[in-house]
This record gives structure tokens, C-alpha cells and sequence, in this order.
């Protein structure tokens, strides 16, 4: 080994503690990097594996009665290369254990050997024997959930008829590996799953003998989607076909899609905050490594090593802190995303989801590290290079201090000495207190960011069952009904006031744009469910003519005043114009909302309703369960207040564990950046505070000058934390905003609070294990040490 | 707390017996001192002499709390100063000792007259800093940094700030070592002034024999032994004193 490059570890041995702080906080940065970028690969490749190996539909559609004959001429479709025609249907549940229905989509199974498209994995048990018409399968998630297995019984009301079923397997489908209900939003595995079941048995509950209400295809490579879709939408016109649509709507692979670019955005931010702080502790640490090695660097260049091998020899430490922090990134990065994986899979039910990240994955982290260490370097490199043998091996001139301006100096005034110190080396040394202060902004931005969130979140589900839903019940009839159905709804036990509702699956189009959506018929004193109109504030459905959600509004570019297209996919199949009058604000969904009587004239089934919200009284859930159970035509029944409790207890889950990693995080960026300062300012300074010491200053009066320059920094960095922590949250909330979510930034006082007293309780905590150093000063050294 | 007997009493300000110091252990002990018997009157101007290594600093650190003998015992105004805690030190050097260093040891980011004023902040009854400046001849670089001041007017500023507190005893380790003759004998100059019209014991540690003419003792050193304590009959004052 050259003599030069044993000088160089031995100097990184030295400075080991500075590079373990640079290499943990470059290490947290690429850690997230390899983690996310590596999650997101994982899960695509899961994912089109899942898809392929499973025939994953492309396409799918809903008709309302298609007789059998037509799967041919589908299948002949252009671009369709494999049709399954199904029975598909929504049941209520029953069984033992579980007082309230669940409920539960039903799709059949071909007569005949295993579905050509959405074909279903096995957890466990066997395929349902053709022969016996009551053997189903039922998905993972809602089973574990609920504990059932097999040779469990279900009893199901399957449109309005109460049959039992007898689960003889458990299985998962790439159609359903993220289930929802209906209307809903939010995966409830508990309240909503899948049953696979006997096509002709459901056939006949459904009154579909030779016939399908539902088809999903493969479509072949070559083929062009939008003529697929125009060419099955033709051919299933006749049967109440609602409009074939790609997985892009598909609600399970759209979750998916969602997850996977929330992976790539914090691919994105999270490193890139470390990073930026990582070069610039090296910028620092290597800064300082400089100056105190100035006459080695004359001694070398005297040598005749040239300013080339003296740049490098520097590079090359801030090589090996990337280098570190590669490693401790890469390694923390795997174990990161095997435990994210175990999260995902447990979640998804992915027959299998193991984490791998590619080299390409490691070798952009490792990039990125090694750029940032470099990036942080070059200042100081540069400066050794450059610096002339007989300069270097004279004496530095001493650090020249200046007074700090007319407007500092009448705040200095008022300051005690030690003060005076503290404040003239911040000003006297910009760069590196911008640097302690810019670390610890970060750490203030992320967990500011890290409790706006579910602040946010909390507020959306406030808005959504505090106003938009605040009924208990909800229940949806099989069909419209007459609204005199509402009495005998309100003679059920423990309901205390019933409110209908119309809803319909409508087609609606405007300016050549096309989107499939809900209308809610909404009354006009609405107490239950209520429209959210601007500013989260409860609006009236308008008096006549369509109000339209935002995001809604914004797909089909319309706006109030513009005439919209109306088509129903169901029933009478109404297809009308109607001019839009409002546009609304709802935090979840993006649907459009009329008065209900004018929405039921609309669809010219005047008094008509789709079903009822409910105010219940909570001593008497158990009676009205036992009651509705066996009433025929309901098609489905929400608790909505039990949603709202579930949701946010998995919400609180997720957050527990958000804010534990993104409490790590900031305690190391703030502890990486204040350990670094402080042991720089403690290096420069220690001859100044021995001095104090030797002149009668306590320790306790020394280390003042240590803690409070870091304090003071920190302090300087709260509101430049707390406003990109604002910036970032906001930012990020746009990202994760979908046409199902609209997130409004919700300013949260208490994570502010929590922010900035665990940030400065980090840097306190470092500053104070710096500061024994203070202790061990050598008072006699300094009386013989030249500066 | 170290409890210190009224001024007046016709106790020495310092009275040493058998110090001995003693770094390290086994064969690589070094004896640093050994059984130093010393007494130091209030107000007195003593030189200490000595090459390097010959103990002079050892007692100097001793003396200003910095360092404890390894044996003996020291009383400083009747009250016993070994066998006391750090804080108790601390605040010994705190209240009663100027120190004054060879490389000045001023704070860099403060000037002249907030490095004297940072020892009024810990004293009961400090000097005004304009007046210990004055004292020294820096009335006029009051707001200067210590970069913007030569080597000489750096140590003049030293002694400002040593002397602010009033002490009862300046320490003074090689304090004109890093100047030339002439700002030497400024430095000295101020010594001599503040012990004369303060009255504060000023020890000075040099190997210069020069600097030795204007002590009203002298006390020289080998081997960590006291060797001689001399009574200087013919002072002579630092103006005249040429190295």
C-alpha cells in the first residue's frame, strides 16, 4: 500500500466519527432510494408475473342481461382473444360470530374446468365440485379477517333469496388483490369480500339461465383498445351493456397503480433531502480535515506529490464515507423493503411478493451517494489542490472577526460575552451554520410532513363522516322503490330516521370527453348525507340542473353553465341533457349530485329511490341486525359508523409505524448535522474554552458557548422547517391526490409543536454528548499551545 | 469552597511545604517537583528562572489551581488550597488569579475591551474595561479584534483582562516569550504598573535571566528543585532591561 493511502485510512480512522455521521445520514437517504425503487420493481414485477401466469383481464364490462350466444361474436371481437362470460352479483352475509351482515361480490365459475381469464391461486382447500351447487370459494383477506375456513357455512341473501354456502377453499385472483365495496373507497376486509361460486347456481338466483351480466377478456398483443372497446360496446348495446373499460379502471389495478407512484415519489423525496445534507457535512467535515492538514498539504506538494494526488488523496475520503454509506444504505435498504414486502403481501395476498432490489437499483444508489460525497468535496478538494507548497507551510492567518453590522451590533449589545461569541461565529462562518441550520430544517420538514399527513387524512375521513356520510346505515335495495318503502324502513328496530337516496350509474359526457360515474339523488334538507360544497361547508343539491364534484368537472372539462350528456347504464337506460349548476367539493369520489325528486323525474321513475340512510340508536344494532337479515330486495347494508372505526384504527396502524421510521429519520439528520457542528465548533474552540476555563468559567458557563451555538441554530432553523415542511406537505398531498381523493392542507398546531420540540430535543440530546468533551479539556496545554 | 482568611492577617498569601509533582508511574515517572518549601508574601513581584523542564510552570499551574501537587500542602491566605474540588478551583481562580499566557489566549471573535469585559461578568467588582485598557496603553483599540492588533498589544490586552478582576495574584507563563524586546518591555511595564498600584503577588515565569532584574525576588530552578531564592536589592525597572 502507498504510504499515501495509509495516511489516508488512518486519517479517515481519525475522523471515524464524523464519517459515521455523514455515512449514516447518506445511508438513510440511499436506504429509501433502494428500498422504494426496489419495492416499486418488485411489485411490477409481482404484479405483470401475477397478471401474466393468472390471465389477467384487460378488459372488462357489465351488461344487464347478455344471452350466452354472444361470448362468440365477443370472442370474434377485433383485438379480443379470450372471452369469459360470468354471473356476477353483490350477496349479504351471514354467519356465526359476526352480528352485523358483511356482504360480499359474487362472480361464477365456469361449468367447465378453471377460468380462461382471472384465473384464481388456491391458498388453500379445493375447487368447488361442479356437482354441488352450494361449494364456494372464498377470497384470503375477507376469510382471515373474519376467521372463517374451510367447511365454514356462509349464509348469503343473493338477490333476496337466502341460501347456504359452504366454503370448501380459500383463494386470491389478481382481479380482486385490493377489494372494495361498491361505492366505497376504503378496503374493509372484514366487511367485504369475494365469492367464486357455481355458475348455474348463480345464474338462477340471478334469473341469468343462458345468460351473463358480466364479461373480462384478454386482449391480443397487437390490439388497439379503444376499438375493442367501441366493437364490445356495440355488440352488448342491446343487452344493457354499461360500456367495456380498461384496467386504467379498474379499481383493484388502479390501487395498485396508485401504490406504485407513491413508491416512486418517495424514491424521490426522502433521499433527495438526505442527500443534499450529506454533501454538505462532507462539503464541511472534509472543509475542516483541510485546513487542520495545511501543512501536510505543503509537505506533500514540497515532496513533489502533485496538486492531482493531493486532490485525490482527499477525494478519496469522502469516497470512502460514500462508500459507508452505500454499504450501511444498501443494507438497511433490504431489510427495509423485506419488511415492507412481508407488509405488501400480507395486504395484497400475493401468492408471492419477495423484495429484490437490481444491481441497477443499487448501482444508481450507489451513484447518487458517491455524487452527492462528491459534490460535498469538491470545494474543499479544490482548495488543497490549488493551495501553493510555501504557502501551506506557513502559519493560517488567524480567523479575522468583524463586528456584525449596524443593525446585529445593537442586538449584540444586549448580549453577554459568551453570546457575542456564539452569534459572531455564526455570522463569521455562514456557510457551515447554514448547513447545521438546513439539516435541521429537514428534520423539522419531515416530521412535519410526517404529521400533516394523517392530520390530512384525519380531516378527510372528518369531512367524509362528519358531513358527506353521517348516517349510520346506509342500505341499498336490490332496485328502486317506491319511497314509501322509507316507512317501513323506519319501523325497523332502533332506527330513529331514515333518509332516501337515489343513485345512478350514469355515462356523462361533455365536449367529446366520456366518463362513467355515480349521480346521487340527494333531499333537499339533507341531515345525513350531505353535499360538501366550497370550503368543506354542507351545500344545498341544486334546485335544479347537476352539481358536479371537482375532479369530476375536470375530466369532462365542463363547467357551471355547460350542458352535460346523461346517460343511464341501467333500467330505463335514459339518456338526456342536463346543465351543470354547481361544482362541489367532495374530499372522496368525484360523483355528481342532483335533488333526488328531480333526479327520479330525470330518470322518469318519479318517487323512486335506491335506497335509505339510517340514524340508529346504538342499544339496538343486535335487534335490527337479526330483522334485516331476512328481509328480501336488500342488496347491501353499510354500517358506515363501524367503517369510520375501522378506517381510522388501520389508518392509525399505518401511521404508528410512518411516524416511528420518519421519527429515526429526522433524529439522525438532526443528530448527524448537530454532532458534526459540534464537534467542529468544540475542535476549533477548544483552545478558547480551556482559556475560559483556565480564567474561572465554569463548565457549565463553557459549555454554553458549545450547546448554545447548536440551540441557536436549531432555533434559526424552525421557521425554515416548518415552512418547507408546509411546502413539502402540500406538494406531496397534490401528488397523492387522485379523481377518488381530494386532499385540502390541513395546518396541524400539534405535529408543529411535536416537530420542533423533538428536533431540538435531538440536537440538545447530541449537543450535551458532545459537550463532555468540555470536561476533559487540557487547561495546562493551552497555556503552552500556540493558535 | 476554599475559605480564605482576611488579607490582613500577617499570613503569606501562599505558604508551600514538601510539594512534590509527580507525572506518570513506575520507570517513566517523571518528578516534575520535589518537596518545594516556598513562602509568598501579598503584593509581592517574583520572578521564577529556570530552563524549560525545570519545574517553574509545574508550580505556576499548581499555584493557579490548574494542576495538584502529588504531595504537600499549599495554603493560600491561610486556607488550604490542595485536597479541593474542581468547582472549588474553579472558583478560586475565578475570584483571586489573573492568569497572563505566552500566546495571549485572547477569544478571537470578541475586541479588545469585550475580552476584558468577559472577566467582569464572573468577578463581583471588576475594573471598568476602558480603565484596565487605559492602564495598559490600548485606551485608543478598544473595538479592535485581537486580529487586527499586534503581538504586543494582544499580551498588553491579556494583562488588561487579567488584572480586570483585580486579583489577588497575576500568573504570568513566559508572557513576553513570542514578543520582541521592545513590546516585551511594554508587557513587563504593565505588569509592574498594575502590581504596584493594585498590589497584586505577580509571579513571572521566564528562562530569560534579564527579565529576572526587575523581581523583587527571584527564584530559581533545575531539576524541579527550588535551587536559590534570591532577594533582589537593586530592581531595576523594565525600560532598562535589554535581552
Amino acid at each position: 500500500m502507498r504510504a499515501l493511502d495509509k495516511k489516508l485510512f488512518r486519517d479517515v480512522w481519525r475522523m471515524r466519527v464524523h464519517a459515521l455521521g455523514v455515512a449514516l445520514v447518506l445511508g438513510c437517504g440511499l436506504s429509501v432510494m433502494v428500498m422504494a425503487v426496489g419495492m416499486r420493481g418488485s411489485m411490477e414485477r409481482t404484479r405483470a408475473a401475477y397478471y401474466a401466469e393468472r390471465r389477467m383481464a384487460d378488459l372488462a364490462v357489465s351488461a344487464v342481461r347478455a344471452p350466452e350466444r354472444m361470448a362468440e361474436v365477443l370472442a370474434q371481437a377485433p383485438g379480443v382473444e379470450t372471452v369469459e362470460t360470468r354471473v356476477s352479483g353483490v350477496a349479504l352475509l351471514d354467519f356465526p360470530g359476526v352480528s352485523e351482515p358483511a356482504s360480499a361480490r359474487l362472480v361464477s365459475l365456469p361449468i367447465e374446468g378453471r377460468p380462461r381469464v382471472n384465473d384464481l391461486t388456491l391458498a388453500r382447500g379445493r375447487w368447488p365440485d361442479p356437482a354441488r351447487a352450494n361449494e364456494i370459494l372464498l377470497s384470503q383477506a375477507f376469510a382471515d379477517a373474519n376467521n372463517l375456513g374451510l367447511t365454514d357455512t356462509l349464509n348469503a341473501t343473493i338477490h333476496g333469496r337466502r341460501q347456504t354456502l359452504r366454503i370448501v377453499g380459500i383463494a386470491n385472483s389478481p382481479e380482486f388483490v385490493f377489494v372494495a365495496a361498491p361505492g366505497e373507497l376504503f378496503r374493509q376486509a372484514k366487511r367485504f369480500g369475494v365469492i367464486w361460486m357455481n355458475r348455474e347456481a348463480l345464474a338462477r338466483a340471478y334469473d341469468l339461465d343462458g345468460a351473463f351480466n358480466d364479461a373480462v377478456f384478454l386482449a391480443g398483443r397487437n390490439a388497439n383498445q379503444s376499438e375493442t372497446i367501441a366493437a364490445i360496446d356495440r355488440i352488448l348495446e342491446p343487452y344493457g351493456g354499461i360500456g367495456a373499460y380498461g384496467r386504467d379502471r379498474m379499481v383493484s389495478d388502479r390501487f395498485l397503480s396508485e401504490e406504485l407512484r407513491q413508491l416512486s415519489t418517495m424514491a424521490i423525496f426522502l433521499p433527495a433531502l438526505f442527500l443534499i445534507t450529506a454533501a454538505f457535512l462532507v462539503n464541511i467535515a472534509l472543509g475542516r480535515v483541510i485546513a487542520t492538514e495545511r501543512s501536510n498539504i505543503g509537505l506533500l506538494k514540497a515532496f513533489g506529490y502533485s496538486n492531482a494526488d493531493v486532490a485525490c488523496h482527499y477525494a478519496k475520503s469522502a469516497l470512502i464515507f460514500a462508500a459507508i454509506g452505500a454499504f450501511i444504505g444498501s443494507a438497511a435498504g433490504i431489510a427495509l423493503g423485506r419488511s415492507v414486502a412481508d407488509l405488501y403481501r400480507d395486504y395484497y395476498h400475493f401468492p408471492t411478493l419477495e423484495f429484490s432490489a437490481s444491481p441497477a437499483t443499487f448501482l444508481g444508489a450507489w451513484a447518487a451517494g458517491l455524487a452527492a460525497a462528491l459534490t460535498g468535496c469538491i470545494f474543499s478538494v479544490l482548495k488543497a489542490a490549488r493551495l501553493s507548497p510555501a504557502e501551506a507551510l506557513t502559519p493560517p492567518r488567524p480567523t479575522t472577526f468583524f463586528s456584525a453590522g449596524p443593525a446585529l451590533s445593537r442586538f449584540e449589545a444586549n448580549l453577554d460575552a459568551k453570546s457575542r461569541i456564539i452569534m459572531r461565529r455564526i455570522v463569521r462562518f455562514p456557510r457551515r451554520a447554514g448547513t447545521t441550520a438546513l439539516g435541521v430544517a429537514f428534520a423539522i420538514a419531515l416530521l412535519v410532513v410526517a404529521r400533516t399527513m394523517p392530520a390530512e387524512m384525519d380531516y378527510l375521513l372528518d369531512v367524509n363522516f362528519g358531513v358527506a356520510n353521517r348516517q349510520d346505515v346506509t342500505l341499498t335495495f336490490t332496485e328502486a322503490r317506491d319511497s314509501g318503502v322509507l316507512h317501513q324502513v323506519e319501523r325497523l328496530p332502533g332506527v330513529l330516521y331514515a333518509e332516501p337516496f337515489r343513485l345512478d350509474d350514469v355515462i356523462l359526457r361533455h365536449n367529446g370527453r366520456t366518463v362513467h360515474e355515480a349521480v346521487f339523488g340527494v333531499p333537499e334538507h339533507a341531515r345525513l348525507s350531505q353535499i360538501v360544497g366550497r370550503g368543506q361547508r354542507v351545500m344545498a343539491p341544486p334546485a335544479t340542473g347537476i352539481a358536479l364534484a371537482r375532479a369530476l368537472a375536470e375530466k369532462l372539462g365542463a363547467r357551471p353553465g355547460d350542458e352535460i350528456r346523461l346517460e343511464q347504464t341501467r333500467g330505463r337506460r335514459i339518456a338526456t341533457n342536463v346543465r351543470v349548476t354547481a361544482i362541489v367539493e367532495p374530499m372522496i369520489g368525484s360523483s355528481a349530485y342532483m335533488e333526488i325528486a328531480a333526479l327520479s323525474r330525470l330518470m322518469r321513475e318519479p318517487g323512486r329511490v335506491s335506497g335509505a340512510h339510517l340514524r340508529m340508536d346504538p342499544g339496538r344494532y343486535g335487534a335490527f341486525d337479526r330483522e334485516i337479515k331476512d328481509i328480501p330486495n336488500i342488496a347491501g347494508v353499510s354500517y358506515v359508523g363501524q367503517a369510520e372505526a375501522s378506517m381510522r384504527s388501520e389508518f392509525e396502524q399505518g401511521v404508528g409505524v410512518m411516524n416511528l421510521i420518519y421519527a429515526a429519520f429526522a433524529a439522525i439528520m438532526a443528530g448527524g448535522v448537530a454532532f458534526s457542528a459540534a464537534r467542529i465548533t468544540l475542535a476549533e474552540q477548544e483552545r478558547d474554552l480551556a482559556t475560559l476555563r483556565v480564567l474561572g468559567f465554569t463548565r457549565l458557563e463553557v459549555s454554553y458557548i458549545l450547546v448554545g451555538e447548536l440551540m441557536a441554530l436549531a432555533l434559526i432553523a424552525i421557521p425554515a422547517g416548518l415552512a418547507l415542511g408546509t411546502l413539502l406537505s402540500i406538494w406531496l398531498m397534490q401528488l397523492f391526490q387522485t379523481d377518488m381523493y381530494a386532499f385540502p392542507f390541513v395546518f396541524n398546531p400539534a405535529g408543529y409543536a411535536f416537530a420542533i420540540a423533538f428536533t431540538l430535543g435531538c440536537v440538545a440530546t447530541t449537543a450535551m454528548v458532545v459537550r463532555a468533551s468540555i470536561d476533559k479539556l487540557d487547561m495546562i496545554a493551552v497555556l503552552k499551545a500556540r493558535d | 469552597m476554599i475559605k480564605v482568611a482576611p488579607s490582613d492577617q500577617p499570613a503569606p498569601l501562599f505558604a508551600l511545604r514538601g510539594i512534590c509533582r509527580t507525572y506518570g508511574a513506575g520507570e517513566t515517572a517523571v518528578r516534575a517537583l520535589i518537596d518545594v518549601d516556598l513562602d509568598i508574601a501579598g503584593g509581592e513581584l517574583i520572578v521564577l528562572l529556570g530552563p524549560s523542564g525545570s519545574g517553574k510552570s509545574t508550580l505556576l499551574n499548581i499555584l493557579g489551581g490548574l494542576d495538584r501537587p502529588s504531595a504537600g500542602a499549599i495554603h493560600f491566605r491561610g486556607a488550604p488550597l490542595t485536597g479541593q474540588s474542581e468547582q472549588a478551583l474553579t472558583k478560586y481562580r475565578r475570584l483571586h488569579v489573573g492568569f497572563i499566557f505566552q500566546f495571549y489566549n485572547l477569544i478571537p471573535s470578541l475586541t479588545a475591551r469585550e475580552n476584558v469585559e468577559l472577566v467582569g461578568e464572573i468577578t463581583d467588582d471588576p475594573l471598568e474595561a476602558a480603565e484596565a485598557l487605559d492602564l495598559v496603553g490600548l485606551g485608543q483599540r478598544l473595538d479592535h479584534f485581537p486580529s487586527q492588533l499586534s503581538g504586543g498589544e494582544q499580551q498588553r490586552v491579556a494583562v488588561a483582562r487579567a488584572i480586570a478582576k483585580r486579583p489577588a495574584v497575576l500568573l504570568c507563563d513566559e508572557p513576553t516569550g513570542a514578543l520582541d524586546v521592545k513590546t516585551g518591555v511594554r508587557v513587563l511595564e504593565a505588569l509592574q504598573e498594575v502590581n504596584e498600584r493594585y498590589g497584586s503577588t505577580t509571579l513571572i515565569v521566564t528562562h530569560n535571566a534579564d527579565v529576572a532584574r526587575m523581581g523583587a525576588r527571584v527564584i530559581r530552578f533545575g531539576d524541579g528543585r527550588v535551587r536559590s531564592v534570591e532577594t533582589n536589592t537593586d530592581r531595576v525597572p523594565p525600560s532598562d532591561l535589554v535581552w
